[in-house]
């Protein structure tokens, strides 16, 4: 069944050969040098210090939703790096490679980048940005506050909580490991049809980029049913449906688009690789395949991706605004029906990223107004959120700089949004960097919001403040940097630049390309202030209350800071939408329980993680046609849910007493603490 | 804070290099052009009057209310019947009108027949050119003149040209800025483009579309000449010693990085080579792209020669 493929094939290494080892390229070569030396820069303090078994017992193993969530937010700040870099690169090269008489050096003959490997860059961009730096730091995010924020004791799956942040990882693995093992996919982050193909497309690049994602989207799935799970079964009592916090219905309503959108992108996905793996023709040119098929089954999954991520973003603006504005937010029952709205247009649109597919007025026309119509529930957000402002009493801490960028983002990325849905003015713009720079004002401003969170949510879950003095400096220096790349950009689009070129063949557009590269080095600077600001905040460790911002007014601020790896020592009763600006009110916030409970807790376990390295493994040998590797890690992963469906993993008990003396002395409980070993229940203790 | 001020000149000498560029898209030089260009403002313009505003809103409430200026506190201000259905009401209205402007400007420049051409259509008769694109080349063919050329499409002015458009193996998309929408071009099947040709002069047409490691170099020229010139350049091309029949089409579809876009001539192209592309898509053929071929785009001295004898300009 297996299609002729290009070069040497052997059983034992499959297409793996050592030329796929880029060692004569000085880019790889330093990326690899710099990725050797940050593996080193964590890996020798881990064993100098020995934490080797607190990292595998605390960390690896942990089914703690709040240490899942800082992971999948380390694992997206990763890999937000690498997409800054690649995108670096491409700012770099259309910088240098501008008219024929451009120098070229490395094997290309404009710029530094030849297209075969510029090409790889800008899919990589993409690939990454999107689905695993916004993805996982979103999921990482929701993993964190939305237990918290209902007042839950972990989310409904643990375990699987566990697996999705292992299988979302081993997909990050595989696209990190493109760089040096291989090529990376040259057809687009959306995999251009029939350019996919084997004709077109006939190494390995683009079935890294299709088993990255496949492996990842599981995880996202798996994630979806669980926080759909979680919000709706795990409320503490009292928390009625118009008592949930903003943040949490965008998550609701986000989960309920990944849950139906992630399937259709596997599917594709999956049809593809029929077609590359066993000679089908889904969507070849030829013999019966539909290549627009394709398109359509990406994007009724990439459109509803969109609001998979900014639906979430708007609930940190929600959350946020509130607080800084020292009021509760105005039309909270507007705001969740604006949500749903979104969240059920997104499933409508979808043909606006292809109107030049010539469709014929009529389908241009449905989809256009479906389009426009997302608009109005955005709108009715916007306003909301500026009458939070109205008498309200502003402070302009980090986290509301961001929300605030974040605001005018989405006024510039809405006024774009409106051009590009009206076909007329689509067919000049569409496919042109006007698209580009439209969508970054978007993804900007799920940006910003990743950001704000960040610097919001940071000194509730560690238990000590992130640095404002350079937290400041990152916010200016960021904001200004997009101001210059993505307005010049704007620029381009109507000067006529399109997507995607290697080589710019009119020298007209340097001074908006040099532009641009200047706010490139702006960005540079602005991730040297973000490092900056972790760094002392580290080492500063200035510990704060359970209310760092002492305005705030949802559950999670009721816990202690640092949040304990139980969540909440009782579990609280809720009397009023916004609970702990209820309780501020009647002077209950500092309140504390007269007696604690036994508080059950699940137990760590290694199988997700071994489940991830296996996809990994499985991913790997598949792409490479490695069969027996893919064959055995297959029949490990198998092997190790049946394991896992005998383990009765009843978890474990605290005591009353234990848990006294953790709100006593909260660092023992807090993030970093190492726990004591504890005993499993037997089945006859649980029952 | 001072390396931020610093760097705010920046940003500055950023706008003022705006003035600096070529801004085609806010110059159309005919009928299509001018409707999307039009479309443009006017969405701007309905936009503005809920973002601007809006916008001031946010800057207005951020100096008045931020903490110590003293402005009226009231955190029970959180519904407000008339407002939540002005906030409602309000996008309604832009969008509705946002909304019958693009419905009726689908039709005015739908690639398969602009509304706004009918007057010009019923004038002249529409010319005819199909188009190819290839792994990385641009054919044009002129089935009424019996001459075909490559990356170089030139229309006699005052005429209204009709597109048919395919390519031999991924897709592409059409576009000629100021002049042409863009349209997808599809292996196996057939769009259709159509502009007028308003005003003497050379214009760019790419490809929009990635389409491969030779996707950056792939432009032509679009030459909208005098009527006399259109005729004295078909006489030319149909002098061209090389026949396009659909076996020299093929050696010619291998891929090719064609830089600098140099122009080829054909005479006697084939009749049913544009319905030949597109069914020999349909029915499998394939023109490949090796990884080996791919590399090699580096430093453009790829592909096979161009079809022997082909007459270079």
């Amino acid at each position: 069944m297996q299609v002729a493929i290009e070069g040497p094939w052997s059983p034992l290494f499959g297409r793996l050969t050592l030329d796929a080892i880029p060692y004569d390229n000085p880019i790889i070569i330093g990326t690899f040098a710099f990725a050797a030396l940050a593996g080193l820069a964590v890996a020798v303090p881990v064993l100098y210090y020995n934490k080797l078994g607190y990292l595998w017992r605390e960390w690896l193993t942990s089914v703690d939703h709040k240490k899942i969530g800082v992971m999948y937010i380390i694992l997206g700040l990763v890999m937000l790096f690498r997409g800054f870099a690649d995108g670096m690169l491409i700012r770099t090269q259309q910088a240098i490679a501008v008219g024929p008489t451009s120098p070229g050096v490395l094997g290309a003959q404009h710029g530094f980048l030849p297209p075969f490997h510029y090409d790889q860059v800008y899919s990589a961009h993409g690939t990454i940005m999107i689905l695993f730096a916004a993805t996982p730091i979103l999921t990482g995010l929701t993993n964190v506050v939305v237990p918290l924020q209902i007042g839950a004791r972990d989310m409904a799956f643990p375990y699987m909580n566990a697996l999705s942040l292992w299988l979302t990882t081993a997909g990050a693995i595989l696209v990190m490991l493109s760089l040096f093992i291989g090529d990376f996919s040259a057809a687009g982050w959306v995999g251009l049809i029939p350019l996919t193909e084997l004709p077109y497309s006939p190494g390995v690049g683009v079935d890294y980029w299709m088993w990255a994602i496949q492996i990842s989207s599981i995880g996202t799935t798996l994630n979806a049913i669980n926080m759909i799970v979680t919000i709706i079964s795990m409320r503490a009592p009292g928390m009625g449906w118009f008592r949930l916090p903003v943040f949490t219905w965008t998550t609701l309503s986000t989960n309920i688009i990944g849950l139906t959108a992630f399937p259709v992108l596997g599917a594709a996905l999956a049809l593809l690789g029929a077609d590359r793996y066993f000679g089908a023709h889904f969507f070849t040119a030829g013999n019966g395949g539909n290549l627009m098929l394709y398109t359509n089954l990406f994007w009724i999954w990439g459109h509803p991706e969109v609001y998979f991520l900014v639906l979430p973003a708007f609930g940190i603006f929600s959350e946020i605004i509130p607080t800084f504005s020292e009021k509760p937010l105005f039309g909270y029952t507007t705001m969740v029906a604006a949500t749903f709205a979104i969240a059920g247009i997104s499933w409508t649109v979808w043909l606006h990223h292809f109107f030049t597919m010539a469709a014929g007025p009529d389908i241009n026309g449905f989809f256009s107004l479906a389009t426009m119509l997302v608009g109005i529930p955005t709108g009715v957000k916007v306003f909301n959120w500026a009458f939070t402002l109205y008498r309200g009493r502003l402070t302009f801490s980090v986290p509301m700089l961001w929300s605030l960028a974040g605001l005018f983002l989405l006024l510039l990325g809405g006024i774009t949004g409106m051009m590009l849905a009206i076909p007329s003015v689509n067919y000049t713009v569409h496919d042109s960097v006007f698209v580009i720079a439209h969508f970054h004002c978007m993804v900007l401003l799920i940006g910003a919001a990743i950001f704000a969170a960040v610097a919001y949510w940071w000194p509730k879950v560690f238990g000590f403040v992130l640095d404002e003095r350079n937290g400041l400096r990152f916010f200016w220096s960021f904001i200004l940097a997009t101001a210059v790349v993505f307005l010049a950009m704007f620029a381009l689009g109507f000067e006529g630049e399109t997507r995607r070129l290697d080589y710019i063949y009119d020298p007209a557009w340097r001074p908006m390309l040099l532009t641009e590269e200047t706010g490139m080095g702006i960005y540079c600077l602005s991730i040297f202030f973000f490092v900056r600001m972790i760094y002392v905040s580290l080492r500063d460790r200035i510990p704060v209350p359970a209310d760092p911002w002492a305005t705030s007014r949802t559950l999670e601020f009721l816990t202690a800071s640092p949040v304990p790896f139980y969540n909440f020592a009782v579990t609280p009763q809720v009397n009023a939408r916004d609970e702990l600006a209820w309780r501020r009110a009647h002077g209950l916030e500092r309140a504390q329980p007269q007696a604690f409970e036994v508080i059950h807790m699940p137990s760590n376990t290694g199988i997700p993680f071994i489940i991830g390295m296996l996809s990994l493994g499985f991913g790997f040998g598949m792409i490479w046609r490695i069969w027996w590797l893919a064959g055995f890690s297959l029949l490990g992963i198998i092997l190790a849910v049946i394991i896992r469906s005998f383990d009765k993993n009843l978890g474990y008990e605290l005591q009353p007493e234990e848990v006294a003396a953790m709100e006593h002395n909260l660092a023992t409980a807090g993030m970093f603490a190492e726990q004591p070993a504890r005993i499993q229940l037997t089945e006859a203790e649980a029952h | 804070m001072k390396i931020i001020s610093a760097l705010t000149w920046l940003l500055v000498l950023g706008l003022a290099s705006c003035a600096s560029g070529d801004y085609r898209l806010f110059h159309p030089v005919n009928l299509v052009a001018g409707v999307e260009w039009w479309s443009t403002l006017f969405e701007v313009g309905i936009m503005s009057l809920i973002i601007v505003p809006v916008a001031l809103l946010i800057v207005w409430c951020l100096w008045r209310y931020r903490k110590g200026a003293g402005a009226a506190y009231d955190p029970e201000f959180t519904h407000s019947l008339v407002l939540e259905i002005l906030v409602w009401g309000v996008p309604l209205i832009i969008v509705a009108i946002c909304g019958f402007v693009s419905i009726r400007t689908i039709h005015a420049v739908d690639p398969y027949s602009p509304g706004v051409l009918a007057k010009a259509e019923a004038a002249a008769a529409p010319i005819d050119i199909d188009v190819v694109t290839t792994d990385w080349q641009w054919l044009f063919i002129y089935p009424a003149q019996h001459v075909a050329s490559i990356d170089e499409m030139v229309v006699p002015q005052g005429r209204v040209v009709h597109l048919r458009l395919t390519s031999t193996s991924v897709t592409n998309d059409f576009y000629i800025p100021q002049i042409a929408p863009m349209i997808d071009i599809m292996p196996g099947m057939r769009t259709e483009d159509a502009f007028d040709a308003a005003k003497l002069g050379v214009f760019t047409g790419f490809s929009a579309d990635f389409s491969g490691a030779g996707f950056s170099w792939m432009q032509f020229a679009t030459r909208i000449v005098p009527p006399a010139d259109f005729s004295s350049w078909v006489a030319r091309a149909a002098a061209s010693p090389n026949a396009l029949s659909y076996g020299a089409f093929t050696k010619l579809a291998q891929p090719t990085v064609n830089e600098g876009a140099k122009i080829s001539y054909f005479s006697a192209p084939d009749p049913q080579l544009f319905d030949k592309v597109v069914m020999a898509a349909d029915s499998g053929v394939v023109y490949p792209v090796s990884n080996e071929l791919t590399r090699s785009v580096a430093n453009l001295e790829i592909g096979p020669a161009k079809p022997t004898g082909a007459a270079t300009k």
